[in-house]
């Protein structure tokens, strides 16, 4: 017991720790960054490094980037993924088991295999530089497929047929029963995705050529190889910065996402 | 009973997925196939038919071999640090109370949201050689400290350890439930210590979490070098000389550093090749050990 404890903590300290490093580094004043490294806890802490990050990185408008980005990709793949998960999970149509093998087999596909020719797509539709052009490609994705049809199938059947004898249409029995009911589970997989979304870097940085449509996690990379180069303090706060809306989200929704994460691993 | 026309739209709702799909993951791969058998910078309006030549260019490269084989260390690093040290960790939370292995699980997944530019800047940061934590508590019980990410022999395991921070939480999740799925008495028995508590481990416990150990095995090899690609990106550019670079990386740099794109699409598809083979093999081992719900 106590064996298990102590390896259990030193293990999340080794986690933790540097995250706690990022946000003391922040609330350091610059002249003690150095000088008292070592301990995470600042002795004085102040917000200049924030103010400092935020105004030299255009805080606002990367935030705003980021949000359009991640919450468009999180709605486009919410959109197509109720639509197939309902097709696969409450309907029987020919070659259903062979097209879903089909969408399932994409999942694997590695980034760098697909990244030239999607950046090639963009740049011939003129869409470098837009939101269209960042948010489109990351659409594609069949994991949301995936996870929902497993909760769709589950659905009692004897609902959808007995709203198919009412008269209700496919598309009526979707929203208006399947996707109610289903509601939790669309919420994670909606945070999971946006989470994802926000936290990608080399996608958002080939897509937008220009710094100023950069989003966050690219625009903390910029900050760093520009102004914040030996600027730790300020450096951390803007990482700090990137990462806050990240785990605001993920705190508003902790017990439902790690529940469906789990459980999507064990049935899957 | 559905009606032949009610089943037939069942299509419609298939054809956003559909779309997306074909349009930014599967013709991107033959796209990918037929840029391997130019001579292309990627950008100029002409490019040369050269058949195989990429292909030729890109496997006598002397630089293919070393790549190749930190590729798999990257690989190997992952399966121990995301592997082997969540399973362990899983196991002694199931030693917990509920309250207490609920907390742990929160605080473990905390890098799971983190972005990854941010974690690799964040640890730029703890190994910086002079002044940072890292260097401070070496230096307090006497070591030095190597200039990680610019040391030949240290660049790939200190890149590597950015990756196994920043995805350790994900896999720590799975693997504990996939432990919680087991029957609660066979568990018991498995906090007798000794050697009666490994036998009964490896004879009754293990089995049952395979499907699990399996599942996060493959998605944890599959994913290495995707994984450890921005913290390479941010902290190494694949360096110095070439020692912190895999596969994936080498790829990138060609395409988009180098703008040797019928290069980089040739490599991308002997990347593929290899990384097909090794899906198949062990999806094929996974449905050995998953019985799918599929009615």
């Amino acid at each position: 017991m106590t064996t298990a404890r102590v390896v259990l903590a030193l293990t999340i300290a080794a986690v933790v720790l540097p995250l706690a490093y990022m946000l003391g580094t922040a609330l350091r004043v610059e002249a003690s960054v150095f000088t008292d490294s070592l301990n995470p806890i600042p002795l004085h802490p102040t917000l200049e490094n924030f103010w400092v990050a935020a105004t030299t990185m255009n805080y606002p408008h990367m935030l705003l980037v980021s949000i359009i980005f991640a919450g468009g990709v999180t709605f486009g793949q919410l959109a197509i993924a109720i639509l197939a998960a309902y097709a696969f999970g409450c309907r029987r149509f020919p070659g259903d088991g062979w097209l879903f093998a089909a969408f399932l087999a994409t999942i694997p596909i590695p980034f760098v295999v697909t990244y030239v020719p999607n950046y090639l797509f963009i740049a011939r539709t003129h869409l470098l530089n837009t939101y269209l052009g960042l948010i489109l490609p990351q659409v594609a994705s069949a994991y949301g497929i995936f996870l929902l049809r497993q909760h769709f199938r589950a659905f009692p059947r004897s609902v959808l047929e007995a709203a198919q004898i009412d008269g209700a249409t496919g598309w009526r029995t979707l929203w208006r029963i399947v996707v109610p009911a289903n509601v939790p589970v669309i919420f994670a997989l909606g945070v999971y995705i946006f989470v994802n979304t926000w936290n990608q870097y080399i996608w958002p940085l080939l897509a937008m050529a220009d710094p100023h449509m950069h989003t966050l996690t690219v625009g903390v990379q910029d900050f760093a190889a520009g102004e914040g180069g030996s600027h730790w303090g300020a450096l951390m706060a803007g990482a700090t910065l990137a990462t806050l809306p990240t785990f605001l989200v993920f705190f508003a929704a902790r017990r439902p996402i790690l529940e469906t994460l789990m459980e999507g691993a064990v049935t899957g | 009973m559905e009606t032949p026309a009610a089943s037939r739209t069942a299509y419609l709702y298939l054809i956003p997925a559909a779309l997306f799909v074909a349009l930014f993951l599967v013709l991107p791969l033959v796209r990918n196939g037929e840029i391997s058998l130019f001579d292309w910078n990627l950008v100029s309006p002409d490019r040369r038919f050269v058949g195989l030549d990429n292909y030729r260019i890109v496997l006598g490269d002397p630089s293919f071999w070393p790549t190749l084989i930190q590729s798999l260390v990257y690989v190997l690093f992952a399966l121990a640090g995301n592997v082997a040290l969540p399973l362990v960790l899983a196991l002694l939370t199931l030693r917990v109370g509920r309250r207490e292995a609920d907390v742990y699980q929160t605080m473990i997944f905390l890098p799971t949201i983190v972005p990854v530019s941010v974690g690799a800047l964040l640890f730029l940061w703890l190994y910086l050689p002079t002044g940072g934590p890292l260097s401070r508590a070496l230096a307090t019980i006497g070591l030095g400290s190597p200039n990680w990410f610019n040391d030949p022999h240290w660049a790939l395991p200190a890149v590597s350890s950015v990756a196994i921070w920043k995805f350790f939480g994900f896999n720590y999740l799975i693997l504990l439930a996939g432990l919680k799925a087991i029957p609660q008495s066979y568990l018991e028995a498995a906090e007798l210590d000794g050697a009666a508590g490994w036998t009964h481990f490896s004879k009754i416990v293990f089995p049952l979490v395979m499907p699990t150990l399996l599942f996060t095995m493959v998605t944890t090899i599959l994913q290495a070098l995707d994984h450890a690609f921005v913290p390479i990106q941010i902290l190494t550019l694949g360096g110095p000389s070439g020692a912190s670079s895999n596969l994936f990386y080498a790829i990138y740099q060609d395409a988009f550093q180098f703008f040797q794109a019928g290069k980089a699409s040739a490599l991308a598809v002997v990347y593929l090749a290899l990384f097909a083979t090794f899906a198949i093999w062990q999806f094929r081992m996974l449905e050995r050990y998953t019985q799918y719900d599929d009615g």
